[in-house]
């Protein structure tokens, strides 16, 4: 008899959470880890009663496995077993990446497992499983497969083993890194640089840069008019509606860029001009941000109010620090 | 015929003025970018999210450190909009305070960090970008960005901690 248990993803992991439980049949737990079991196979093995297999050294037949430990940067491995939808749990937190990208889907793979992600499955949320927990545990005594293979291949493997993991352990979360930081870059600076330098063409090109200059300057190249400024972004009706996403603020930080380019804004009130544009950032965002920190309603309530009447003083005591803090920097 | 031509010729003009600018912010911005968030992005994965929550929890006691530090750990190790968890870690009459102060620094420090607010460099990048077409180094306006949010941050948790109290006591309700 076996019993389930539940994967969840890792922290910075994706997909799942799995329910795994072998059967007679399918009651083989493949590391397919580079040689040797790796601590997280062994676990789910002692877990559900199954057996952990070296897939890399005794290839395991299909039909007899329950599910796959790899560890797999995000190239071939993590969408082979995904493909023949053989349950994956993969070490390395990777998302649907690498050729077979299409069939990394959450209800057969998940990533970035560590053992605190696996646990037993509640009998209630689990509805594979009719078998008593008795039956399962009194079989758990004769069902004791995985002492044997830590004989043959311990869990940590021998030093050249462990070097090679780490090895790949650094070299996998660099890959990571990248991975992520391009994914940022296409989804989130890439579009924002093209709406930017569409509005500087704009500007540039065309009579408005004139007349916005003839506007804005006089606002912004003195202490008063950058005050002024910040007093209205930081006004309590205004300020939630200016911040959504920063758009504006970055719009007006564009803005002021051209005219400090142009001369004729001098470039001493770049610091000041930064706090002047966002004494609104993130009064759009308090109750979502409040909920993140797990904030009572009433602390909500309160907190919108409290945020808002502390930016209208606040914003233009930021841009004041900031003056002083310019002196000396151009 | 000649002023159609003029007319198309000005309209292609002001999306060549754009595309240029375009360029200029890929080839100046971009490469420097991408390392640098990669090798962050890649420290933070090293160090990990536990080990950050367990610095999380220690450091809400002190004022001091609780808008500054707190703050600062936050939005580096977690970004916007995951910084805002660490609220969790401090009672409820800080919680309004700690978010101020952590969203106010989700711009300061771009200067230097860029991976920390990448959906909103441009606040920071905008005014940095003309100060650099003056022939300025930028690097003593980041730095300068940064401590000054610090201050910044620290005043504003602060300010909104007293509020959030006062307000708290003329409604008459306990947090």
């Amino acid at each position: 008899m076996y019993r389930a248990v539940i994967i969840k993803k890792g922290s910075n992991g994706w997909g799942g959470p799995l329910i795994i439980k072998p059967t007679e049949k399918k009651n083989k737990i493949a590391s397919i880890t580079g040689g040797g079991i790796h601590p997280i196979a062994q676990r789910i093995a002692e877990l559900t009663g199954g057996v952990a297999i070296d897939g890399f050294r005794n290839p395991v037949p299909e039909d007899e496995i329950c599910c796959v430990v790899i560890d797999c940067g995000g190239t071939a491995r993590a969408g082979v077993y995904p493909k023949k939808r053989i349950p994956t749990i993969n070490l390395t937190p990777v998302g649907p990446t690498g050729p077979l990208a299409d069939y990394i889907v959450e209800d057969i793979y998940v990533s970035g497992v560590r053992e605190n992600d696996i646990s037993l499955a509640d009998e209630s949320e689990n509805n594979i499983s009719n078998i008593p927990i008795i039956s399962g545990e009194s079989k758990k005594e004769t069902f004791t497969p995985t002492p044997e293979i830590k004989h043959n291949g311990s869990p940590k493997g021998n030093i050249l083993e462990r070097f090679g993991r780490a090895m790949g352990g650094i070299v996998g979360t660099l890959y990571q890194a990248g991975r992520k930081t391009i994914d940022q870059l296409l989804r989130n600076i890439i579009p924002f640089m093209a709406f930017v330098a569409t509005i500087i063409g704009i500007i540039n090109a065309t009579g408005i840069g004139k007349a916005l200059a003839n506007l804005i300057a006089p606002l912004a190249n003195n202490i008063v008019g950058l005050l002024i400024i910040s007093i209205i972004a930081g006004f309590p009706l205004l300020s939630p509606l200016l911040g959504p996403g920063a758009v504006i603020a970055q719009v007006i930080g564009v803005l002021l860029g051209v005219e400090i380019g142009k001369g004729t804004i001098p470039p001493q009130f770049a610091l000041p001009a930064l706090f002047a544009i966002d004494p609104q950032v993130g009064c759009d965002f308090i109750p979502v941000g409040l909920s993140l920190g797990e904030a009572k309603p009433e602390t909500n309530s309160i907190g919108v109010s409290a945020i808002l009447i502390s930016r209208l003083f606040t914003g233009p005591i930021a841009v004041l620090i900031a003056y002083l803090f310019s002196f000396g920097l151009y | 015929m000649s002023y159609l031509a003029d007319f198309a010729q000005a309209f292609i003009g002001v999306f060549q003025e754009g595309g240029k600018t375009f360029v200029g912010l890929l080839t100046g911005i971009i490469p420097t970018l991408v390392t640098l968030m990669t090798a962050v992005n890649a420290l933070i994965m090293f160090i990990g999210e536990e080990r950050v929550n367990n610095w999380g929890m220690s450091m809400g006691k002190y004022a001091i450190l609780r808008y500054t530090v707190m703050p600062i750990v936050a939005v580096f190790f977690l970004t916007n909009p995951m910084a805002y968890t660490f609220g969790r870690f401090l009672p409820e009459k800080y919680k309004p305070a700690f978010y101020d102060a952590a969203v106010s620094f989700v711009h300061p420090i771009t200067g230097l960090f860029p991976h920390a607010n990448p959906a909103e460099l441009f606040v920071y990048l905008g005014i940095a970008q003309g100060v650099e077409k003056l022939g300025l180094p930028i690097g003593g306006l980041a730095i300068r960005y940064f401590l000054v949010g610090v201050i910044v941050i620290f005043i504003r948790g602060i300010v909104t901690e007293k509020l959030t109290l006062r307000l708290a006591k003329q409604q008459g309700i306990e947090l």
